[in-house]
């Protein structure tokens, strides 16, 4: 891709959302480039998972736009959006404890050969994928069922890795996490940045978004709450910001870019 | 150390001991729960052959078992596939009553080729279940509700195709059920040359099967059960192929066309829940149905395509069933949904969804089978038979779950 490194990989412009009354998103603005990982942050319910869903095509904005790579796209399905290079890890996981860890791996894009599935191959990636990983997971045909929540957590991890991903969403990728195994997962995240996917990282753990992330942005009952640099951020400038002690009124009073 | 071969080659060696023997089993023998069935199924046969004085696998009532139970195995294999989706259907006895009716009447009233009116059954069946398919999977509707609908729907229009009964079918028909293969390649000390060809090409089709499997695991590197196990495996089921042939050539007719027909269904079926990616999809539906919607599964299109299936296979199993009678009656298919859902259960599929297979489905239904031949040579009150096989489906489902919570999972 020789695209400006200026056009950003995902661009999201007055994205609005509504579940009946509930006003979940309103007007929220988000980019991300490529070479860059951004922490969205924000209380309960500000709406970063329903953000997360639309960029990975589970739910549609009432109103904006998204691109990506400089392009309007539409992302009436989780296909569709996977076939545009995203690739999501989400919140409640979506695995399923009845297949094995191939299976779920591949699930919704499985390799096929002449006839059938082509289950060599997809288990042979799945153990690379699984050793590149570094996770303890006991083998590739273990039924989910049989995991536990952090190897369930690598599982649902391993997956972005399958396909040739550009964006990576990450909802909560370390709430069951031993310390050890979230610091692999953020070595993970910074690997992918490497690469020059752009990663959307979500997180209650500040220390876990001041580790990898270059951006945080802020989201309050469903707003752009703010922009920091996460390299100068201080901790508490994004607390005020994600619990209101800072004005509503987004990237004018709210602005802490440093530098 | 054979195990170790599909572990994660990255894992420090400490960490290998604590795979859990449980979940060494498994890598080893596939599905455990699938051999527990199987056993069931040899301890139930011998059990009988005791009880009748070595009447149930005299030549002629093994042929008989697989002709009066067709329909069930038939169906069930639809029926394993919805309920792994996470489904029922109650509406199969009905559209079995309702098929038979058309393919009937076109037969009888409407002077149609018999082949043909088997095609517009076919068809048909395909159509009643885009019908159900379409209520359940693109309107919401629970399937309980949908086929429950189907059941009084379907029925009533076979009472008015049917009224009564349709009889005086051609006898070409008829021997779809009734009927054997010809014993065209002559007898060998009365055993049927045709039956004998056809068990061989039966072991060797699954021999090859298998060989190209390892043959593939073996390609990619990846964790084969040990050779031994493989080995005792085939020999097991050629003997068993090897017994149910050498019966069968000695019966009155050889092999029943509708063994055949059943057995390519087994075939066919199990190849397309265990090796397509359409099965898959039907797995992980029952898993976590939102799960799989999130990873791009087509969950309203899976399902529709589950009900447009077992409505041909409800098609198919009217077929037979109106074959063996001679004729289409109103009343026909009563109960087959709940013998079906019970082969189903019995062949350890689980009520929640997400678990079962076309193969223990198949060994469901003959274990009732075998119940009911078994008890029916001995002279049982048929009142007391139902309520024997009510016993044995919900021992069988006690046993397997009593099975799996000591397991652990
Ligand atoms: N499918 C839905 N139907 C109705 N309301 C919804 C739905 N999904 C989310 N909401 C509402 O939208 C708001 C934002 O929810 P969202 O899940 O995006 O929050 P979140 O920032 O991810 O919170 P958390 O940190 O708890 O995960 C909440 O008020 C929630 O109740
Ligand atoms: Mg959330």
């Amino acid at each position: 891709m020789t695209a400006d490194q200026r056009v950003p990989l995902v661009a999201m412009h007055g994205i609005t959302k509504r579940f009946g009354a509930i006003e979940a998103l309103v007007d929220v603005d988000l980019h991300v480039h490529a070479h860059e990982v951004v922490a969205l942050v924000g209380d309960n319910g500000a709406g970063k998972s329903t953000l997360a869903k639309m960029i990975s095509g589970v739910l549609q904005p009432d109103a904006g736009m998204i691109e990506i790579g400089g392009e309007e796209v539409a992302l009436p399905s989780p296909q569709a959006a996977h076939a545009l290079g995203v690739a999501t890890v989400f919140q409640d996981l979506a695995l399923c404890d009845n297949l094995d860890v191939t299976a779920n791996l591949y699930l919704g894009r499985e390799l096929r050969s002449r006839f059938a599935r082509d289950d060599g191959r997809m288990e042979e990636s799945a153990r690379r994928v699984l050793r590149e990983l570094k996770s303890r997971i006991p083998s590739a045909r273990t039924p989910l069922r049989n995991l536990s929540a952090g190897q369930r957590q690598a599982v649902a991890i391993a997956r972005t890795l399958i396909g040739n991903p550009r964006i990576i969403v990450l909802d909560e990728p370390t709430g069951a996490l031993s310390v050890a195994h979230t610091a692999e997962v953020l070595t993970h995240v910074q690997r992918l940045r490497d690469l020059g996917l752009g990663v959307i990282l979500i997180s209650h753990n500040m220390n876990d978004v001041r580790a990898v992330a270059d951006r945080i942005e802020v989201l309050r009952h469903g707003r752009n709450n703010g922009t920091f640099d996460a390299a100068t951020a201080s901790y508490e400038d994004v607390l005020a910001a994600i619990t209101g002690a800072v004005p509503l009124g987004r990237r004018t009073s709210s602005r802490h870019i440093a530098g | 150390m054979t195990t170790d071969l599909n572990t994660v080659p990255a894992m420090p060696p400490g960490e290998r001991a604590r795979v859990p023997l449980s979940q060494r089993l498994q890598g080893l023998g596939g599905n455990t729960r699938q051999y527990g069935i199987f056993g069931a199924l040899v301890v139930i046969i011998l059990l009988f052959q005791v009880l009748t004085d070595g009447k149930l696998l005299l030549a002629n009532n093994v042929a008989s078992l697989f002709q009066q139970n067709a329909y069930v195995m038939i169906l069930a294999i639809g029926m394993v596939m919805v309920i792994v989706a996470g489904h029922i259907d109650l509406s199969v006895g009905s559209v079995v009553a309702f098929v038979g009716g058309v393919v009937a009447v076109s037969i009888r009233d409407l002077d149609v080729p018999w082949v043909l009116a088997i095609l517009i059954g076919l068809a048909l069946g395909a159509l009643v279940g885009a019908w159900q398919g379409f209520w359940i999977a693109y309107v919401g509707i629970p399937a309980f509700i949908v086929t429950l609908g189907g059941m009084l729907l379907f029925r009533g229009l076979a009472l008015v195709i049917v009224g009564e009964t349709v009889a005086g079918l051609p006898a070409s028909f008829i021997s779809i059920s009734k009927g054997s293969l010809p014993n065209a390649l002559g007898f060998v000390s009365n055993a049927d040359v045709v039956t004998l060809l056809v068990g061989t090409l039966a072991f060797v089709g699954l021999l090859v099967s298998q060989l190209r499997a390892r043959r593939s695991l073996r390609k990619h590197n990846l964790h084969m059960e040990a050779s031994g196990l493989f080995v005792a495996k085939l020999v097991l089921v050629a003997a068993g192929i090897a017994i149910l042939t050498v019966i069968l050539s000695f019966s009155a007719g050889g092999t029943p066309i509708v063994l055949v027909l059943v057995g390519v269904l087994v075939v066919v079926y199990s190849f397309v829940m265990g090796r397509t990616v359409f099965g898959r999809h039907v797995y992980a539906i029952g898993g976590n149905r939102a799960a799989a919607t999130l990873s791009g599964v087509n969950t309203r299109k899976v399902d529709f395509w589950i009900f447009v299936n077992i409505g041909v296979l409800a098609a198919v199993a009217a077929v037979v069933t109106t074959a063996r009678a001679g004729a289409a009656i109103a009343a026909a298919g009563q109960n087959y949904e709940l013998d079906a859902i019970a082969a189903c259960f019995i062949g350890g599929a689980a009520v929640t969804g997400g678990v079962g297979r076309v193969a223990g489905a198949i060994v469901g239904a003959l274990i009732m089978g075998v119940l009911n031949m078994g008890l029916s040579i001995m002279a049982v009150d048929p009142a007391w038979q139902m309520a024997i096989k009510g016993l044995v489906l919900l021992l069988a489902v006690a046993f397997d779950l009593i099975n799996k919570r000591r397991a652990g999972s």
